[in-house]
């Protein structure tokens, strides 16, 4: 009972990439994430951090402080301020927490709408919350929703098919800079999905040949096997800096590998030869200095989301048909969280009245003498049993209508308990037995 | 109104027209209105070609110290050279800056009427020819360099920004061919403009007998073959690329222009048609 669900985080329209930076929970030991079911009135969690967004997705008791407490929580596993926390996360309840969950899940949040990373990293998220059993009924439910619904967006409507992707912009800022990209080298600088979509891109779009360079020379090598290019070990960086123009960086360094000092150095030996860097880094691979310095064209992911988004206004018929979607699928969904709310009232309905018509029937037997006929008592079982059942059908009925419209059921629920008086002298083991009266 | 005076008028619109369509055509996205332009210029050029063709029967050899034709002529160049770029940079967005300067050095021409210089009867043709001739090439080139230039460091100044790209844009060649016509200018251009100056100095120490006399437009010219060789050198030698070249470029033409307009036409030396 007044188990609400509550959604705290940010994305990338929300946060720069220097917030996101810190206080992404990558890096973060799961067990210590987990810890946030032990927050006071918090009975489920799931927490999903991406290099674009966290959010932690909550289900707990009703209480106004709950987003401030999972900020707190949350600034303290990152050791930052909790005060860019503020400014700089949404925070959703119950249908809109449920909306936005839908709309992460169907990719339409993301970066590049459309994009299937998300969807998988959710599931990832979602396994560890059930590993860790800080996933529980609602969770579970909504989860599962959210997984149907992305699928149904995927197949019902072009958002998928049309998804311009950062790579993709990628690509076109490269023909800005670069006549003929068949004349020029690409390098891909550590590894990572979205990385490896660029490089792929780039490679259909015709660029000569891929270099990878990565800290361990081994997956460098299973990639140049996979795009037919060639590893280089990590120490010859500088040396692939002066052979390549289009640079992708992706690698979890927590320092930035390329400066500006150190390119004006490359520039130099590459007799300025333009160069143009993509950092998908999540903190940032490259030095942002390093664009101030001329012939050098460096775009973080950032950078690339504004470029992206001059594509969006082809795709709003698309957007708005998911969207319906969505809001369909979230009605749904609370439709289900109402009757489910509602099933502890139907049982105690069912539950006082079975107890009156209990308490009545003995009462009633006790004044038939002390050897009362068998089939007497019977035939008032069932006439006690079924008043009882009959008197509750329609308050039943009537609830379960209400719990149709949004909003009501909390209501409903509320009056209907008061009505009967179902919290004062019996409470049920299995009924909101978190409320307080 | 003569019939060789319409026909000037027919070249001097076809290029007016082809200034106006094919910026309009890159505004509003229009290949066809872009491919309209570049074809009224191939129109205009051949009818100029021919009508330099007749005047130079009118006038005879001695036509280059006719202030008229002088425009005229390095109106022509402008053209050829920029169909040569159209063809080395497989682009035709210099016909921005070619239409329209044809326009005016061409309409110009029809507009002044300047007496013929006066030029000692001994003078060596092949070394006057050779002045003019390599200037005018060399001119052609920059002009080109200076509206690849302009181009440049708008576009540069755009992506450096991050700042959205015009629609238009991607009707547009990549900054790495804004630098080509640089580097074609200043290969190219830079030995003929060198040619050129050493050739004037020849013809007037032949004419003349003196190298040097320092009018304005000796001084000037001197002053952008100065620059004119640091771009060379920084360019060549250093792999200067991109906005350094692009602005050095800008200056040389508008340096150009001033001697071309100011001193030729509006000072008393011995370079001017008065």
């Amino acid at each position: 009972m007044n188990q609400e669900i509550y959604l705290i985080g940010l994305n990338h329209k929300i946060a720069g990439v220097d917030i996101r930076e810190r206080y992404a929970l990558t890096s973060c030991d799961p067990q210590a994430i987990n810890e946030v079911v032990r927050l006071d009135g918090v009975n489920e969690a799931m927490v999903l951090s991406t290099c674009n967004r966290v959010e932690f997705l909550v289900v707990a008791n009703r209480q106004p402080d709950i987003p401030q407490q999972i900020r707190k929580f949350w600034a303290k596993l990152c050791n930052q301020p909790q005060k860019d926390l503020l400014d700089h996360t949404y925070s959703h309840e119950n249908s809109q927490a449920v909306t936005h969950l839908f709309t992460v899940a169907s990719s339409l949040d993301s970066m590049i709408v459309g994009e299937p990373q998300i969807l998988g990293q959710l599931k990832t998220a979602y396994r560890q919350s059930l590993e860790s059993g800080t996933a529980k009924v609602i969770i579970n439910r909504m989860l599962h929703k959210a997984f149907s619904v992305a699928k149904r967006i995927r197949t019902e409507t072009a958002i998928a098919s049309s998804a311009v992707s950062i790579s993709y912009a990628a690509v076109e800022l490269a023909r800005k800079i670069f006549t003929d990209l068949s004349n020029h080298r690409a390098l891909l600088v550590g590894a990572g999905e979205m990385a490896e979509l660029a490089a792929t891109h780039l490679l259909t779009s015709g660029v000569r040949d891929l270099t990878v360079v990565n800290r361990t020379l081994t997956r460098a090598n299973e990639l140049a096997k996979q795009f037919g290019g060639r590893a280089l070990p990590f120490e010859d960086l500088h040396q692939a800096l002066l052979e390549t123009d289009i640079v992708i960086t992706s690698t979890g360094s927590p320092t930035a590998i390329i400066t500006a000092k150190s390119m004006k150095e490359v520039l130099r030996k590459r007799r300025n030869k333009p160069i143009f860097f993509i950092d998908i880094a999540v903190p940032r691979d490259i030095d942002p200095d390093v664009n101030s310095l001329d012939n050098i064209y460096l775009y973080d992911i950032d950078d690339l989301k504004d470029v992206v988004e001059e594509n969006l206004a082809g795709r709003q018929q698309e957007a708005l048909k998911a969207k319906a979607i969505v809001d369909e699928e979230v009605t749904t969904f609370m439709r289900w969280r109402e009757s489910l709310a509602l099933q502890p009232t139907i049982v105690d309905l069912l539950g006082q009245g079975e107890s009156i018509a209990r308490r009545e029937l003995r009462r009633s037997i006790r004044q038939l003498g002390p050897d009362p006929d068998p089939q007497m008592v019977a035939v008032l079982e069932r006439l006690a049993r079924s008043l009882s059942h009959k008197i509750y059908h329609e308050p039943i009925n009537y609830l379960k209508r209400r719990a149709q419209e949004e909003g009501a059921a909390q209501h409903c629920i509320h009056t209907t308990r008061r009505i009967f008086n179902l919290d004062s002298d019996h409470i049920p083991v299995d009924a909101h037995w978190n409320r307080k009266k | 109104m003569t019939a060789s005076r319409l026909f000037e008028l027919l070249i001097a619109l076809l290029y007016l027209a082809g200034s106006i369509t094919y910026p309009l055509g890159l505004l509003l996205r229009q290949s066809i209105l872009k491919r309209l332009a570049i074809g009224m210029s191939v129109a205009a050029f051949g009818l100029h070609s021919a009508d330099l063709v007749l005047r130079f029967m009118e006038l005879g050899t001695a036509n280059l110290y006719h202030g008229q034709f002088y425009l005229n002529f390095l109106a022509w160049i402008f053209v050829l050279i920029f169909f040569v770029l159209w063809w080395r940079l497989k682009h035709d967005f210099l016909s921005m800056i070619s239409a329209p300067l044809a326009l005016i050095l061409f309409s110009s021409s029809l507009a002044i009427r300047t007496q013929v210089l006066a030029v000692p009867k001994y003078f060596s043709a092949l070394w006057f020819s050779l002045h003019v001739g390599a200037i005018f090439v060399s001119l052609a080139l920059l002009a080109m360099a200076f509206g690849a230039g302009l181009a440049y460091l708008y576009f540069e100044r755009k992506i450096k920004t991050k700042a959205k790209l015009p629609g238009f844009s991607q009707d547009l060649p990549s900054l790495e061919t804004f630098d080509r016509a640089n580097d074609w200018a200043t290969r190219i251009g830079f030995p003929l403009y060198t040619i050129s100056l050493l050739a004037g100095f020849l013809w007037a120490s032949f004419t003349w007998k003196q190298a040097i006399s320092w009018d304005p437009k000796e001084l000037i010219s001197i002053v952008i073959w100065f620059i004119f060789a640091l771009l060379f050198h920084q360019r060549l030698a250093l792999g200067w690329r991109g906005r350094k070249p692009a602005k050095t470029a800008i200056v040389l033409f508008v340096l150009s222009l001033i001697s071309l307009v100011g001193v030729n036409f509006l000072l008393p030396t011995h370079h001017s048609f008065r």
